[in-house]
């Protein structure tokens, strides 16, 4: 196994040090450890090649003479190879420091971890002194978690089974465009492709393996797309108008668009997306809150509490 | 340590990584870089030999690299070509620019120039692997704030809290007793004794800003231990599974049958209950069921107009 390293390594060295394209002849007469057959040797430059290729290093395949093209030679473009991520001071090699920190214990630790390395290995020192002493986290979450982040990035079409809210497991098959996490829940958007439509899946819920869709891939990811901004665009916003106890119901209060004072009441009105989420929103604060507007919100919080006295009576 | 470790790849993987690691911390111990790599030190030092093999077309003294870990502290030299570190790979750079926009929302605003930075090199690695989609990352509250209460409530001590209170809309100082986190609404809650209020006490996570570790109160006014009792309660999902399983935490197994849960707190089970639409029902204790309809039925009186 060793040769089998040593011999990637030196090739490596090899396609890495050469100002022009190296041809096969060149490269079996002249890097350390390819030996018999022509055929034989050829294998292993083709296994040695893909090995490479899957650790991210690029192999360019080119002539060095244009005028004779019959023979391909190989190289590695240094500038291709290495991390370069232009001028850089202490003080962002301490906020990446501190980004990649933030998945100790959660998905991405060894990504994260293997990122950190090589950014020690520039040369430039940390300056974690110049940052306040803040530790941020992410929370862990789905243990197919680098699944998606790969597939987004290569953009594969994935596939999982997910829970609905009868905990009834559907697959669903969506082109991920990003990964985002808020008060402590991951979440994943994208287009599911049986629905055509633009959908947001919560990770916690996602019932068992992601797997690599074999449907295809190489969709766009609309420019600038924003998880947090799709769920919330303008298309799906409804206004209601509810009466909140003067001192309560805080939550309500600091997203309330506008608020007028009723005397022990204030009267606000506030931008909502989910219906039923929303009802049990407003049931959470019991008596404190009184739907005014629409009507049909009213009435659904009148019949969820002829509910809750029914069942319990 | 990983079996992943091991395998021929990952172990190329790791010697292309190792040479500009040392080189760019020529003399670090080999326990220090078998810590980093996350190998025992027999396989840093069997990486370390194989290394030594290697080198450019000739491979005499002159191409080899010049590694030396005898005295236990490694040094490379003549390794040029291999002494910058490897380009990030998607999933790094993923793991970066998440990490990066968690950063920007922790930092205290008053940093601009920080954010400003954080912000210009997820230009940066956005750029490198043309994700065009925005990684967002919320804090759920300040990353510092989180792990100290995480910390208590595992620890079972007690924290001085800095807190917001939007009621009165003052800053306080608290030592409060953490006992339980609840999520509500997208929003993270925190169940404490308050010494301070002398009770049990709902603080909403992302409003304290700033925690401290704190010995317990001299004179507690009563034995925070013997109110701090969690309850059994009983309670039976009738509609809409998913929801009652993530509020209550409940087994996804366990949701046709009845469920036991346990609480500090009657009010957040009361909420609860109340916040479930109709779609749980308490089956004990008994006195909650009764205070529950008195009080849906009190909101009902309210809307016919009575």
């Amino acid at each position: 196994m060793s040769r089998k390293i040593e011999r990637l390594i030196n090739l490596t060295i090899a396609l890495l040090a050469t100002k022009r394209y190296l041809t096969k002849s060149e490269i079996f007469r002249s890097v350390d450890g390819y030996a018999g057959s022509a055929e034989t040797m050829e294998r292993m430059f083709e296994r040695d090649k893909d090995d490479l290729r899957n650790l991210g290093v690029i192999i360019e395949v080119g002539s060095f003479d244009p005028v004779f093209q019959d023979e391909a030679g190989y190289r590695i473009k240094p500038e291709g190879y290495s991390l370069n991520l232009g001028e850089i001071s202490g003080v962002e090699i301490a906020l990446l420091s501190l980004a990649a920190e933030a998945w100790r214990g959660a998905a991405l630790d060894d990504a994260a971890h293997s990122a950190l390395t090589k950014l020690h290995s520039m040369g430039v020192e940390s300056d974690l002194d110049a940052l306040p002493a803040i530790s941020p986290r992410l929370n862990p979450t789905h243990s197919d978690f680098q699944v998606i982040a790969l597939a987004i990035s290569k953009r594969e079409v994935i596939s999982f089974s997910y829970l609905s809210a009868e905990m009834v497991a559907q697959i669903r098959t969506v082109e991920p465009y990003a990964i985002a996490t808020r008060n402590s829940h991951w979440y994943l958007a994208g287009r599911d492709i049986e629905k055509n439509e633009l959908r947001t899946f919560r990770l916690d819920r996602i019932d068992g393996e992601i797997s690599i869709s074999q449907i295809g891939q190489g969709f766009d990811i609309p420019a600038g797309f924003d998880v947090f901004a799709s769920l919330e665009s303008d298309e799906l916003v409804n206004i209601a108008t509810v009466d909140i106890r003067k001192g309560k119901a805080h939550l309500l209060r600091v997203v309330a668009d506008s608020c007028v004072d009723k005397g022990e009441w204030e009267q606000i009105t506030v931008r909502y997306f989910d219906h039923q989420h929303f009802v049990d929103q407003i049931l959470w604060h019991g008596a404190d809150v009184l739907v005014i507007h629409p009507s049909a919100l009213r009435n659904q919080v009148i019949s969820a509490l002829e509910d809750i006295v029914h069942f319990h009576a | 340590m990983h079996n992943s470790n091991q395998t021929p790849l990952s172990r190329t993987a790791r010697l292309l990584d190792l040479v500009p690691y040392v080189a760019s911390h020529q003399g670090i111990e080999i326990a220090a870089l078998a810590q980093n790599f996350n190998v025992t030190q027999p396989q840093i030092i069997s990486d370390l030999t194989t290394l030594w093999m290697c080198g450019l077309p000739g491979y005499t003294h002159l191409e080899l690299m010049d590694l030396s870990f005898d005295s236990g502290f490694v040094t490379i030299h003549n390794a040029q070509t291999l002494s910058n570190p490897r380009s990030l790979n998607s999933e790094e750079t993923i793991a970066l620019l998440l990490g990066l926009d968690l950063v920007i929302e922790s930092l205290p605003t008053e940093r601009s120039d920080l954010r400003d930075r954080a912000r210009a090199l997820v230009e940066k690695l956005s750029a490198r692997i043309s994700i065009n989609a925005k990684l967002t990352a919320i804090p759920s509250a300040a990353g510092s704030v989180r792990a100290l209460i995480e910390d208590a409530l595992t620890k079972d001590s007690w924290v001085e809290i800095t807190y917001h209170s939007s009621y009165s809309d003052t800053v306080s100082t608290r030592l409060i007793h953490p006992l339980e986190l609840q999520l509500e609404g997208g929003y993270e809650y925190l169940w404490a004794i308050c010494h301070s209020a002398r009770g049990l006490r709902v603080f909403k996570m992302d409003r304290i800003q700033k925690l401290v570790p704190s010995p317990p109160p001299e004179a507690p006014l009563y034995a925070v231990d013997n109110q701090a009792e969690k309850t059994v309660y009983v309670i039976r999902v009738h509609t809409r599974p998913r929801a009652a399983m993530e509020r209550f935490s409940l087994d996804r197994d366990s949701l046709s049958r009845d469920n036991e849960i346990l609480s500090f707190s009657s009010e957040w089970v009361m909420r609860s209950i109340m916040a479930s639409s109709g779609s749980v029902e308490v089956l004990e204790p008994s006195g909650l069921r009764i205070e529950i309809v008195k009080s849906a039925q009190g909101i009902l009186d309210r809307y016919n107009g009575h």
